[in-house]
């Protein structure tokens, strides 16, 4: 825990923290309408104040669009997604292995995302990959509707933030046979 | 997406300049969250006639196994009252729904009475299933334009420009879309 706060404590990787956490919030908030604000992006008939109103007015829908459970593990992964890149990066700079933490943290995005669409009945990307029959069959059959991907995705982050901070702890290094 | 007809449910004026074409499960609870933002739409924009609401069924039956039962209860209130019937008990079943498959089935009836219709028409109404083909109907539609989940709704401009929105999105959102669609070229 210590390391990360020394980490975290250089303003560079404090800004790269911050900085993914928030771009993986909005976009996972704006993950279910992706294809609108491509479309209103694209019309040259919509004034730019428009289109960046809209964007963020979308971003609220945390509130309204999420259950407490997937709001709170959306949270999570963007907090957990943004670490870990710090993390990564002061590894990169220090010239050490970062591929368990990578593998870990990029299953773990991939499993949180998921779960997020599951906000509004019906997995976003679930049934984008499968279709909307076999998609909400699958959703009815988990217990928590789509939260395990959210939850499993937080694990996952939360194993690939160890995995890093024990790299960055080693003070020695290893003879490899 | 099959185009607004005067055999869809509309509220507000048909010929308004955007109309908003809303997928829905009635125990959907994210339909339930968005049918008040959806009413305060109405409220601001359908007094004047700018904006309609078409109101389509998109039953997801492995999440909410009574929706299509329900959703066949609000065809029977159109038939036997008209469109202002049918939003009245759309209304009334969002609003006591607990959503989830939560409502009993048995308050269907009693929903009927609640707008003043004939329980007894109603209840044979219902157990004809004389809707079911209408529903389905409604849900490939619903797929076919793209709909994964619900809400799902289309916005289309006046100048028939359509906006895809998912989800139960804050009222300022949908207000910014319905502004940029009224004020499209």
């Amino acid at each position: 825990m210590r390391a990360l706060f020394d980490v975290l404590k250089t303003k560079r990787s404090l800004v790269i923290a911050v900085c993914v956490s928030v771009f993986v919030f909005v976009l996972a908030v704006w993950l279910p309408n992706l294809q609108l604000l491509v479309a209103f992006w694209a019309d040259s008939g919509v004034p730019v104040i428009d289109k960046v109103a809209l964007s963020l007015k979308l971003v609220p829908s945390i509130t309204t669009n999420f259950t407490l459970l997937s709001a709170l593990y959306t949270v999570l992964i963007a907090v957990l997604a943004g670490i870990n890149t710090a993390l990564i990066v002061e590894l990169i700079r220090n010239r050490r292995m970062v591929a368990g933490g990578v593998t870990a943290g990029g299953v773990g995005i991939v499993a949180g995302a998921l779960g997020v669409g599951c906000a509004a009945c019906g997995s976003l990307i679930l049934t984008a990959l499968v279709g909307t029959t076999v998609g909400t069959g699958v959703l009815a059959f988990l217990p928590l509707g789509g939260g395990e991907f959210g939850i499993l995705g937080v694990g996952l982050l939360g194993y690939a933030t160890y995995l890093l901070l024990k790299q960055i702890n080693k003070t020695t290094c290893e003879i490899t046979l | 997406m099959k185009p607004v007809s005067k055999d869809d449910h509309i509220r507000g004026n048909p010929d308004a300049s955007v109309k908003i074409v809303e997928y829905s499960d009635t125990e959907c609870p994210f339909c339930k969250r968005f049918h008040p933002t959806m009413l305060q739409v109405m409220d601001e924009y359908g007094k004047d006639g700018k904006v309609a609401w078409v109101y389509r069924h998109f039953p997801l039956d492995q999440l909410h196994s009574k929706a299509r039962k329900e959703a066949e209860a609000t065809e029977c209130a159109a038939e036997l009252g008209g469109n202002d019937t049918f939003w009245s008990y759309l209304d009334r079943l969002m609003e006591v729904t607990p959503a989830n498959n939560g409502l009993d089935l048995a308050e269907l009836p009693k929903i009927a009475e609640y707008v003043g219709l004939d329980t007894a028409k109603f209840n044979e109404c219902l157990s004809s299933g004389r809707y079911a083909q209408k529903i389905e109907k409604h849900v490939q539609d619903a797929i076919a334009t793209g709909g994964q989940g619900t809400p799902w709704s289309i916005v289309v401009g006046k100048n028939g420009k359509k906006y895809p929105l998912s989800g139960a999105q804050p009222y300022e959102a949908v207000k910014q879309l319905i502004d940029s669609a009224l004020a499209g070229k």
